[in-house]
């Protein structure tokens, strides 16, 4: 036990906490950086003890997972180490995600920036069911962002290994408004289809700035999808109504994409309607997704350096860049968490003058966002 | 001669392949008759169009266009309507009696029609030709109730002339007045010209500067693509010949090329527009956009090891097989997954020798560095 | 793939498993025989500290303490890596927390001795946590209730300790399951009869359960070892196989892991292991148990420090804090930027 102990006391010294930017019901987050680079992490600290089952099941999947995931579009673990009650992630440092990005009105969507995300958001996801793990959690909140504008999927804490033959999982898995309608029937047997519905839902919200499908219960749910969908046939979906919550919510015709998705291509709009094909088995697949023509059709994506910044990212670089130094405007969000309560998210204290002076920086006037409607 | 469009205007013949129709269904105008007719009412180009419906009847023959398609209807001096070939027929030998009203006309007096209802036809005429000679201006007068007792006078002369009330009188009053205030009359007409040629000259200018502006944005751009091509020879050439450290070379040259963009970047700074913002992502252009990729990574996943069946025996899988009511199915799961993991685990580290360290094991972390490959550094 | 394959790394390697649970065989001896001697340095001390006062263990110098040698605790591993089995039968959970659990049991004490803590315990553990880390949980209540004289403190007071000691790696490849690829991979070779397929298999996976008992899983990859038990049940198909997939040198290989699943792969002796079992109780390491005198003493050490540690940094935000640090957060300042027990 000592030596055990004597090697994380070892592990420990690595990494130097700075500052605490959040806290959760189970986990709080901290600032820092690694003692003998100064390279940006963060560290997230999990309470042990504390539930009646012992280790959480959300620390144990992170932990699990993040350790065998290493892609360039999954944040990175660097380090894992812990004291007598405690267990502490290293994660990279991430301070902005994709949702505060869609959410900033300021900030204008080039067809290529949307093209750009979604191609890393799905070869992130490629690799998960690559190593045969469905992440049963997307949506933009937990697509974050790194300074140099790659994205990386993070919060692992509802992912599992694909199910052996017979064996049943959980359908109450992935936030509702991204959540694929064989979970909302209660399905227990599924595949890596959940997570590219989610990711058609998250394409939807990048083209429409808002979300596309948001229900206010799960039933509310179905009827939101069927209203923007059309209600499945049993020839569009063999056997949907014999899942063990199936209800009946109302007939609605199947709507064209284009007359919502205005701006989308051709190639964009059949792209988004192969993800959220009603049948799971016929869904596209991540990796079929991403040999799809409406990423080799020009504009090419986005260079992740180029990709949109929300401001609060814009405005303490300069001080980072020169000398790692502590951020005295305020960092943002608790990285690589989905701590339990947005309580971990703290304000941003950004300065609007700094980010206008940027070249790089996109503050429009708020005329402008209303007619631009990418891609 | 006055290039007032408006007020004097040529005529601008509606050809076949016009396309100015701005009315509703107003087809193609086509003439029967081997008379050019002119007049009718020029709008701000100086062209006109001509109105027509479906509904047009010749009053004289009752010809109307669904017996005959190419009905043309024109107006005549004293605003009655008639088509083409009846003015043909009636008055090509000479001046006739209208055949409406009886007044003389002769065949040059009809005119193509530009409104629907005549009587707005002949108000516009009226005026257009009052308009002329009335055009006293506000600065003529000495207060606001002077000028507009004079345009009530103008108004009430128009309303007789239109409405055919004391139509002699009415002349003559014109008459009068025109005497009394010819040196006015004509030094407001010469007020008037100036003015619209001062707008023409504006017009002018203006376009001639944005098209100045664009030929320069050219012209820069081009000396910076020569002065960035001049750059790359020099280290080309500089890296052929010269003995300094590549790398130094290419630094050096890297940060003359910034400087140059940086340089460029503040004297164009004050002026974006916000089609400048966009602008400024193409001044990024240092950056390409590379062509999509569709995976990145180095991971190895033993593809060419083996080669996944449509079906295998698999007493595991029998559950899925079974499937009775189709919720496995229905729900998505695909046990081509569970056996396209299950094979790659066999063919997995199959070659791979037993560790033959005998000193501490280094832990070796897998970092992705900045292409995007995975490397396996030492902790 | 346009990658160069000089620059491709397989995916197996990118595991834990690979990078951190994979040892020479020579390796691993040395490892338990420095675990070994450095428990028993240990426990040495600990029972000069506890001989002052005479408990229920026999009054006496530490000369007299006949420790364990590395052979013997993994005798005692090796018994209760059967008993994971039974258990696993009694629960009916599925093959893969069985493997699991075991290899965590194997792992833990690859950093941990018998006589600080004794396997029936970790076992426990070591299986509940095998059963959160595979997606198949249960809860705390049901699974001590079911066990003889086990509360369900007895299994979390050492979950966390168990969890640490695997470096919270807890994704392990299986043997079993590269035996199932193995099955479904060879009917795409000609002429293979199913029914002396399924005769093979039934072989091959008695083996694999047999492996479970070696240490075949800390030195060779699943699928080598996958592959031996085949070739134990059916040596020509293993080859035919492993010769469509272009790796002979493998067979090298399973010829050594045969061996020793021959060799290890069967239960111990009942009479050895209880023989063990006797002079662990008289070895085990005080500290460690509850209520003995070394064992308070050792807590009290720790609280010490612990509190040493906690006043040092309460000193030091004081000081920061009336020196006006411009670094201080004023949300860490204001709830207490300190950690509580770090």
């Amino acid at each position: 036990m000592d030596a055990v102990e004597k090697a994380n006391a070892e592990r420990q010294k690595r990494w130097i906490k700075d500052q605490k930017v959040g806290e959760g019901t189970y986990a709080v987050v901290y600032r820092g950086h690694e003692a003998s680079t100064g390279k940006k992490i963060a560290i997230k600290k999990i309470k042990v003890g504390q539930f009646k089952d012992g280790l959480d099941m959300s620390a144990i999947r992170e932990v699990k997972y993040l350790r065998e995931l290493h892609h360039q579009n999954i944040i990175a673990l660097f380090d894992v180490f812990s004291s007598k009650t405690n267990l502490n992630l290293v994660l990279e440092f991430l301070d902005a995600d994709l949702e505060l990005i869609i959410k900033d009105r300021s900030i204008v969507f080039l067809p290529a920036d949307i093209k750009s995300w979604l191609a890393m958001t799905l070869r992130g996801l490629e690799f998960c069911h690559r190593n045969w793990v469905l992440h049963r959690d997307l949506k933009p909140n937990n697509l974050l962002i790194a300074s140099d504008g790659q994205l990386k999927i993070a919060d692992f804490g509802l992912a599992r290994d694909f199910a052996d033959p017979g064996y049943k999982m959980t359908c109450q898995v992935i936030t509702r408004w991204y959540r694929p309608p064989e979970l909302l029937f209660g399905s227990r047997y599924y595949s890596t289809a959940v997570d590219i519905w989610s990711v058609g839902c998250i394409f939807a919200e990048l083209m429409l700035r808002i979300p596309y499908l948001p229900g206010e219960s799960d039933v509310d749910q179905l009827r939101t999808t069927f209203r923007a969908l059309g209600t499945p046939t049993e020839e569009d979906w063999p056997g949907h109504t014999k899942l063990p919550h199936y209800v009946a919510v109302g007939q609605f015709p199947k709507p064209p994409l284009r007359d919502l998705f205005t701006a989308a291509t051709a190639d964009a709009l059949n792209l988004l309607s192969k993800c959220l094909i009603y049948e799971p088995r016929k869904r596209i697949s991540a990796r079929d997704a991403l040999n799809h023509p409406y990423f080799f059709a020009l504009p090419n994506p986005t260079n992740p350096a180029k990709l949109p910044k929300s401001a609060s990212q814009l405005a303490p670089r300069p001080l980072e860049e020169v000398d790692g130094n502590v951020d005295p405007s305020g960092s943002a969000a608790a990285p690589g968490t989905k701590a339990a309560g947005t309580a971990a998210r703290l304000k941003r204290k950004a300065s609007v003058s700094e980010a206008e002076t940027r070249a790089v920086a996109r503050r429009l006037d708020f005329t402008l966002s209303s007619s631009q409607r990418s891609p | 001669m006055s290039k007032s469009g408006w007020l004097r205007g040529t005529t601008v013949r509606k050809g076949l392949g016009s396309s100015q129709n701005t009315r509703a269904s107003t087809p193609q105008v086509q003439s029967t008759s081997t008379t050019i007719f002119g007049g009718g009412v020029k709008d701000a180009t100086g062209k006109v169009s001509e109105y027509s419906s479906m509904e047009d009847q010749c009053p004289v023959c009752k010809s109307d266009r669904y017996l005959n398609p190419k009905l043309r209807l024109l107006v005549s001096a004293c605003y009655h309507k008639m088509c083409e070939s009846c003015i043909d027929r009636l008055f090509t030998l000479g001046p006739a009696p209208c055949p409406i009203c009886g007044k003389t006309l002769r065949k040059l007096a009809f005119m193509p029609q530009t409104f629907e209802d005549l009587f707005v036809e002949k108000e516009v005429a009226v005026r257009r030709r009052l308009a002329k000679e009335f055009n006293k201006r506000r600065e003529d007068f000495t207060d606001l109730r002077a000028y507009n007792d004079y345009l009530e006078q103008v108004e009430d002369i128009m309303f007789n002339l239109i409405n055919d009330i004391d139509v002699a009188k009415t002349e003559d009053r014109i008459k009068q007045y025109r005497i009394e205030n010819a040196a006015l009359i004509e030094a407001n007409i010469q007020k008037d010209e100036s003015y619209a040629a001062q707008l023409r000259e504006q017009e002018e200018t203006e376009r001639s500067t944005r098209a100045e502006r664009a030929r320069e944005l050219e012209k820069e751009e081009d000396e910076e693509r020569r002065a960035r091509e001049a750059v790359e020879r020099e280290l080309l050439n500089n890296l052929e010949h010269s003995s300094t450290d590549a790398l130094k070379l290419v630094a050096k040259s890297r940060a003359e090329l910034a400087k140059r963009e940086q340089a460029r970047k503040a004297s164009a700074g004050a002026a974006q527009s916000r089609a400048g913002v966009l602008r400024s992502r193409a001044v990024m252009s240092a950056i390409p956009d590379e062509p999509h990729v569709p995976l990145q990574d180095n991971w190895y996943a033993y593809e060419d090891k083996f080669v996944l069946k449509d079906d295998y025996f698999d007493p595991l899988s029998e559950a899925v097989k079974k499937d009775r009511e189709g919720i496995m199915r229905a729900g998505g799961y695909r046990v081509e997954e569970a056996w396209e993991r299950a094979i790659r685990c066999a063919v997995a580290g199959l070659d791979v020798p037993p560790s033959s360290e005998l000193s501490a094991v280094q832990s070796v972390v897998p970092h992705v560095d900045l292409a995007g490959d995975v490397v396996m550094a030492s902790a | 793939m346009a990658v160069d394959d000089n620059r491709r790394v397989p995916l197996y390697e990118g595991s834990t498993q690979y990078r951190n649970w994979r040892f020479s065989p020579d390796k691993l001896q040395e490892t338990r025989s420095s675990l070994n001697a450095a428990a028993v340095a240990g426990i040495r001390k600990a029972f000069e500290a506890d001989s002052a006062v005479p408990r229920t263990r026999q009054p006496g110098s530490s000369a007299n303490v006949s420790f364990l040698t590395p052979e013997e605790e993994n005798l005692l591993v090796k018994l209760y890596i059967g008993k994971i089995s039974q258990l696993c039968g009694l629960f009916k959970f599925s093959e893969e927390v069985e493997a699991t659990a075991i290899t965590y049991l194997k792992r833990f004490y690859l950093k941990n001795t018998v006589m600080d803590w004794h396997p029936k315990n970790v076992m426990l553990t070591a299986l509940f946590l095998a059963t959160k880390t595979t997606n198949h949980p249960i809860s705390l209540e049901f699974y001590a209730s079911h066990i003889p004289k086990t509360t369900p403190s007895d299994v979390l007071d050492l979950e966390f300790l168990v969890a640490q000691s695997l470096g919270f790696e807890f994704s392990v490849w299986h043997a079993h399951r590269a035996l199932w690829g193995l099955w479904l991979d060879i009917q795409t070779l000609p002429d293979i009869s199913i029914t002396t397929l399924s005769q093979v298999q039934e072989i091959a996976l008695q083996q694999i359960r047999a492996s479970r008992l070696t240490d075949a899983e800390l030195i060779y990859t699943p699928s080598q070892i996958a592959l031996a038990c085949l070739s134990l049940a059916s040596s020509d198909l293993a080859k035919q196989w492993a010769e469509s997939k272009g790796s002979l040198s493998v067979l090298a290989i399973v010829e050594n892991i045969q061996q020793l699943i021959a060799g290890e792969g069967t239960d111990p002796e009942v009479e050895a292991v209880r023989e063990v079992d006797k002079r662990l109780r008289l070895c085990k390491n005080p500290e460690k148990v509850p209520g003995s005198k070394a064992y308070l003493a050792k807590k009290a050490e720790e609280e010490a420090t612990a509190l040493a540690r906690r006043s040092k940094k309460a000193d030091d935000v004081k000081k920061a804090m009336e020196a006006g640090d411009p670094f201080g957060d004023e949300l860490g300042m204001r709830e207490g930027a300190l950690d509580d027990d770090d």
